[in-house]
């Protein structure tokens, strides 16, 4: 009897060490509200930007152009996932197993207006997709992410359109063509910087 | 008995749960609330008026003659599950905004603004 409780007790000591041993983390972001709550204007409707203001409230984003002005309205839902394991059951204490993956999912709605504060054109966009993901064996700790939404979860750049004065050069002469300042159109979140007008710094 | 303290420092650990909370705010104070905004109306209201009433805005945005102002609080909630096993976290951002246009005479010719409820 004492040598069955002893097994059990084993088995039972094992399988919460197991537990310990692995973890699973998710983490999920929600950013604005989902825009299937507007009344978005249709393409051919022909609105002033008062009214379409008034039936959607302040975009998110907003630029001014030679033709005119663009609006985005947005709304993204993040999700990240990371599994870790620990490898000392095979014998290899000082290793560790990391699996990740990113979904995101998302709406934009794009407006333009003319100089006259004239709807121009209306544009909706929904995805949902995989956005990345990885694996890696580690020693000890888990040194590199194997999955990273930073890009898709920062903060809206109107707060740094003043700190962007004081940049250093060559980006502080650059801002004009900077995309998250106003003045040279508009970019959603995530957009690589290696290309297009950020390329120039 | 080292086999009996082993297995329930083990289980304590198992079960043994936390929770976090966490609240970011960022971007300018709000002061556009309804009782602020119904004394501002297109045509009338000037950009002195505003900047007076809401202060610095979190942009400005011009073309030619025109600009814009642009007022930004963006308020993320966060809370967590802590099970060691399985861990959960959710971020919840909302942005409560403003913007204002105005003419070569600075008069306020179009607007619109959002807050939101610390619920919703």
């Amino acid at each position: 009897m004492n040598k069955q409780l002893r097994r059990a007790g084993r088995v039972a000591l094992l399988l919460c060490a197991s537990a310990l041993v692995s973890g699973c983390t998710v983490w999920s972001y929600d950013l604005g509200k989902p825009l299937s709550e507007l009344d978005v204007p249709a393409n051919h409707e022909q609105a002033q930007m008062g009214d379409v203001l008034a039936r959607l409230g302040p975009p998110h984003r907003i630029a001014a152009g030679d033709s005119g002005y663009v609006m985005a309205w947005e709304y993204w839902l993040v999700s990240e996932t990371s599994v870790g394991f620990s490898l000392g059951f095979m014998g290899a204490d000082f290793l560790s197993m990391d699996w990740g993956d990113a979904r995101v999912k998302g709406e934009y709605l794009l407006l333009t207006f003319d100089r006259e504060h004239e709807l121009v054109s209306s544009t909706v966009s929904e995805w949902d997709n995989d956005a990345g993901g990885g694996g890696a064996i580690q020693p000890l700790f888990g040194f590199v992410s194997v999955v990273d939404v930073d890009d898709l979860t920062e903060r809206m750049p109107q707060h740094r359109w003043g700190a962007a004065a004081l940049k250093p050069l060559p980006k502080a002469i650059n801002n004009p063509s900077n995309p998250d300042l106003g003045q040279g159109g508009l970019q959603q979140r995530g957009t690589p910087t290696g290309t297009g007008q950020q390329s120039l710094e | 008995m080292p086999l009996r303290r082993s297995f329930a420092l083990v289980s304590m650990l198992a079960v043994l749960g936390g929770c976090a909370q966490y609240e970011n705010k960022r971007g300018v104070d709000i002061t556009w609330q309804d009782d602020v905004m119904a004394g501002m109306s297109a045509g009338e209201t000037t950009r002195k008026d505003v900047l007076t009433v809401l202060g610095p805005p979190s942009q400005v945005i011009a073309l030619d003659d025109e600009t814009a102002l642009y007022y930004l609080y963006e308020r993320s909630e966060g809370e967590g599950l802590i099970l060691i096993v399985y861990n959960r976290m959710r971020i919840d951002t909302r942005y409560d905004r403003a913007v204002f246009f105005f003419d070569e005479n600075d008069v306020l010719t179009d607007f619109a603004t959002k807050t939101y409820a610390h619920d919703e």
